[in-house]
């Protein structure tokens, strides 16, 4: 088949393009084992976790455009959206999942962002 | 079991082993049901399948793994949407979808890793929402329609692009990443319109 | 220089298409179902993991803040 690639950097970093573990991405979609049901949940929590944290960024950035925060605030939510950023990080290592891993397709809750 | 392609108004028949099951005026194009395991290479065999039959139609791809019990059980679901689909399928009429994903580049400024406080952290947020406002905006100008998808990057983006626009598509994507240091722009197509394909709950 | 091959590369845009995209029609074997029960059982499943989180302070306290 065609390369579908059209335009991409030559030195791509390659975090960038690093794709789903396919296993992974289709275990949701097919009868999963009781193996991969435990791991399978842990995916989903995170992603809805990662959902979240998503959703409070951007009305964060919505109240500051806004104004109706103080300085104060902002340094506040800043520093604690920092902090769980960094926390999702730990825990995607923990359990061995990368970014792609906690795109699953929540359906409508998926539209919420 | 069978499963169902993509869908289509053109009239002619597919290469076998597909098959088309008529359905209110449109066709689904089926294929008997692979009910193994799929891997990469299977997902990649079967988007070449439908990308062959796009070649000489326009279709609306139908998501990977749609199965049904027999023609009957096509017809029905099928049939049952047909103006809906028939509608969908006019909107991407004589065009094709290019993804386009945009991603800090670990150096990048605007990557979070470098947020001194808070408040930068917020201020650097904002900055990344808004380039991909203006990457997305500016190849929406280019495109019949558009979409960003959920992802981990910057912005994840969808766009239909007619037929014969695909490489000045792909030139702007150039220039944009010619402007752009810090980033990765990463273009990928032509892709069957999945963006574009469901108007339910899009 | 390495080049990542071309095919990885565009594999998220594949996976995310065919699996996330395309026209919906649930199925006999409607994977979009066992999806929705999925994501019912697990919220609540989240709720309880957050608030324990919170409490074992794994995440901070996100309500303090907003």
């Amino acid at each position: 088949m065609k390369d579908k690639v059209l335009a991409a950097p030559s030195d791509l970093d390659p975090l960038a393009s690093k794709g789903p573990r396919l296993e992974d991405a289709l275990s949701r979609r097919i009868n999963a084992d009781p193996e991969s049901v435990e791991r399978g949940l842990v995916q989903l929590v995170l992603t809805i976790v990662e959902l979240l944290r998503q959703l409070m960024e951007r009305q964060a950035l919505r109240r500051i455009d806004i104004g109706t925060l103080s300085e104060e605030q902002v340094e506040r939510l800043g520093t604690t959206f920092m902090e769980l950023d960094r926390r999702m990080q730990e825990l995607r290592d923990e359990f061995g999942l990368d970014e792609e891993d906690l795109n699953l397709d929540l359906g409508p809750l998926g539209r919420l962002l | 079991m069978i499963q169902l392609v993509a869908i289509t108004d053109d009239q002619s028949a597919p290469a076998p082993p597909l098959r088309a099951v008529a359905c209110d005026g449109l066709t689904a194009i089926c294929a008997p049901a692979d009910e193994s395991r799929p891997d990469a290479d299977s997902l990649w065999r079967h988007e070449e399948l439908v990308e062959a039959l796009m070649e000489t139609r326009d279709l609306l791809p139908v998501r990977y793994g749609t199965l049904l019990a027999d023609d009957a059980a096509v017809a029905q679901a099928v049939g049952g949407r047909s103006g809906q689909l028939a509608g969908q399928l006019e909107r991407v009429r004589g065009a094709v979808e290019i993804a386009v994903r945009v991603a800090d580049r670990a150096s990048s400024p605007l990557s979070g890793q470098s947020a001194a406080s808070g408040t930068d952290y917020m201020r650097l947020q904002a900055e990344r929402v808004r380039i991909a406002r203006v990457i997305h905006d500016e190849l929406s100008t280019v495109a019949r329609d558009s979409t960003t998808r959920p992802g981990p990057e910057l912005m994840r983006g969808a766009y239909l692009v007619e037929r014969g626009s695909v490489d000045d598509f792909v030139a702007r994507v150039r220039r944009l990443q010619d402007a752009s240091p810090g980033l990765d722009l990463i273009c990928t197509g032509p892709w069957p319109p999945y963006s574009f394909a469901d108007g339910e709950g899009s | 220089m390495s080049r990542i091959p071309d095919r990885e590369t565009a594999l998220v845009d594949l996976v995310d298409r065919l699996l996330g995209g395309g026209v919906v029609i649930a199925g006999d074997i409607t994977l979009a179902v066992a999806d929705v029960d999925l994501v019912y059982l697990s919220l609540r499943a989240l709720v309880t993991s957050v608030a324990t989180a919170e409490e074992k302070q794994l995440l901070p306290r996100m309500g303090s803040a907003l």
